[in-house]
């Protein structure tokens, strides 16, 4: 009999006062707690929410960006190398001319060079020629006295240095 | 491994000690069920029993509806103004056999009945309705605080700080989240969010409350439980769309004598789902602490027939046993919480919804 009753038996205070403690207890936390812890959370959640939108929003422009600059390392590093590349280019035409033009200038320089040799020489042929016959009349008109006038020795003499000066060129290019 | 060998050592003592000597005073043998029920007192066992006040509305033919307050049940007798009827025999002690009642300690067992009129109404105080309140309490101390931390603007802008914010936050999140937004849907979720979490919490609390020592489960009263469900199922039917409605009285779909049929099934199913709520409650915290009892009682009586050292040799046992069931019962605590909410989170949420009937089911 206790068993039973004491368990299950119906006590409508309790009811009454159980109704009204926790009809109280949720009416107060409804409006001092609950209110504002919930109202709290979902501040903070949205909060959360836009901060993590940014963060992907600020990730994928800094990537764009990086994207964007390593685009423009590349073209300028490209852009660098074209300009050494004809740097170099134009460096070895320029070069190439000049080693060709100082050929030439040397290639000049000698020609005139020779072409006074030459001069000299002929000059030198010339006064050496003259001197020579001078020489020889000098000494024929010695050793002959008066059996051969000057005019005629002069041909003689004249005869005997064509004959060596046609055989001198043919010396002078080995001297 | 120490410290629980330390405790199951004092354990062990002290219920050796204590509940031996009070037994052996009491004349009554120890009633494993008469603890776990209601009564008008707080048991702080081997020390003794602190009455609650009495308050009774009584109904006389003479002077119409009186309220009477007494500090105890003891004082109520003792006023004159009362008699004690005892519940086995119907027996009503006369007056002048009141000291010997409450020597006895019998008296708290008693009915009280008026002299003059009937009791209308008994307000009094009971065990149970103390630790409610003291539930009520502690939920009032923990969430305001709580609640002023937020309005501090800590976790508003700000992580939440501290174990004491955290925890409560995470359970309260987790009523939010993994009860309230899947059954009732995001858009009614925040209305009935103050409800479940209350709910939750005030269940909670009153299940702790009976592992602490001294304590009493108020959820292990079926009065109370029946209370929790009732809100229940006044939100369910208060919310209830037009479509919930038309599926009680009207069932579509449905072949018109089969109707017939269904419309009473429907209409008992309203009230079966809060019935099973209070006593599915009810039942899981009684019956951990009736287990409880009756295993530390084993010793008592495997000593009384067998003698002690039959006794002594099964504390042990019977020990280990009851420390898994108190752990039982604190997974219970919650378990038992979290059902209640989640279920009453599913009717309302069931009741709520407004899906078109163009399937036949």
């Amino acid at each position: 009999m206790l068993l039973g009753a004491s368990l299950l038996s119906a006590n409508v205070g309790l009811i009454v006062w159980l109704s009204i403690v926790f009809l109280t207890t949720l009416l107060i936390l409804r409006k001092y707690a609950w209110g504002p812890i919930t109202s709290a959370l979902s501040e903070r959640e949205a909060t959360i929410a836009t901060s993590l939108n940014r963060a992907e929003e600020a990730l994928s422009e800094s990537k764009r960006l990086q994207e964007q600059n390593a685009q423009a390392k590349r073209e300028a590093e490209q852009e660098a190398q074209k300009l050494l590349r004809d740097a170099r280019e134009e460096a070895q035409v320029i070069r190439d001319q000049e080693a060709q033009r100082t050929q030439e200038e040397i290639a000049l320089i000698r020609e005139q060079a020779k072409q006074e040799i030459e001069r000299d020489k002929q000059r030198a042929l010339q006064s050496l020629r003259k001197e020579v016959a001078d020489l020889a009349i000098l000494a024929a008109e010695k050793v002959l006295q008066e059996n051969l006038d000057g005019a005629r020795q002069h041909a003689l003499i004249d005869r005997f240095i064509d004959g060596l000066t046609s055989q001198e060129p043919n010396q002078t290019p080995s001297a | 491994m120490r410290p629980i060998n330390f405790f199951l050592a004092l354990f062990c003592a002290l219920v050796l000690i204590f509940p031996s000597e009070s037994m052996a005073s009491d004349e009554d043998e120890f009633d494993a069920v008469h603890h776990s029920s209601d009564g008008y007192y707080l048991d702080f066992l081997p020390i003794g029993k602190v009455e609650l006040p009495r308050i009774l509305i009584i109904r006389s033919d003479l002077t119409g509806y009186g309220l009477r307050v007494y500090p105890s049940t003891k004082s109520a007798l003792r006023s004159g103004e009362i008699l004690a009827e005892m519940p086995d025999d119907g027996h009503q002690e006369n007056t002048e056999d009141v000291e010997a009642l409450i020597n006895s300690g019998k008296h708290l067992d008693a009915k009280l009945v008026p002299i003059e009129g009937t009791v209308f109404l008994d307000l009094s105080i009971t065990k149970h309705l103390i630790f409610a309140l003291l539930a009520s309490g502690i939920l009032l101390v923990i969430f305001i605080g709580l609640a002023r931390r937020y309005t501090q603007g800590i976790g508003r802008t700000t992580a939440p700080r501290g174990i004491f914010q955290n925890l409560f936050e995470t359970l309260v999140v987790f009523v939010r989240d993994d009860i309230a937004v899947p059954n009732l849907g995001k858009k009614h979720a925040l209305r009935f969010l103050p409800y479940l979490l209350t709910a939750f919490f005030f269940i909670l609390t009153c299940n702790l409350l009976g592992l602490v020592p001294f304590g009493a489960t108020a959820t292990s009263n079926l009065n109370v439980t029946a209370v929790l469900a009732t809100f229940t199922f006044v939100l369910t039917q208060v919310n209830g769309s037009k479509d919930h409605w038309r599926h009680v009285f009207w069932p579509p779909g449905m072949p018109v004598a089969v109707k017939f049929l269904l419309i009473p099934t429907e209409i008992i199913g309203l009230f079966t789902k809060p019935i099973a709520l209070a006593i599915r409650l009810f039942a899981n915290l009684t019956a951990g602490h009736l287990v409880i009892l009756s295993l530390i009682g084993m010793i008592f009586i495997l000593s009384d027939q067998f003698g002690n050292a039959i006794g002594y040799g099964v504390v042990p046992i019977s020990l280990g046993f009851t420390l898994f069931v108190m752990f039982l019962e604190l997974l219970i605590a919650f378990i038992q919480a979290y059902i209640f909410t989640i279920l009453s989170a599913l009717f309302i949420g069931m009741a709520l919804a407004d899906h078109s009937h163009s399937e036949a089911h």
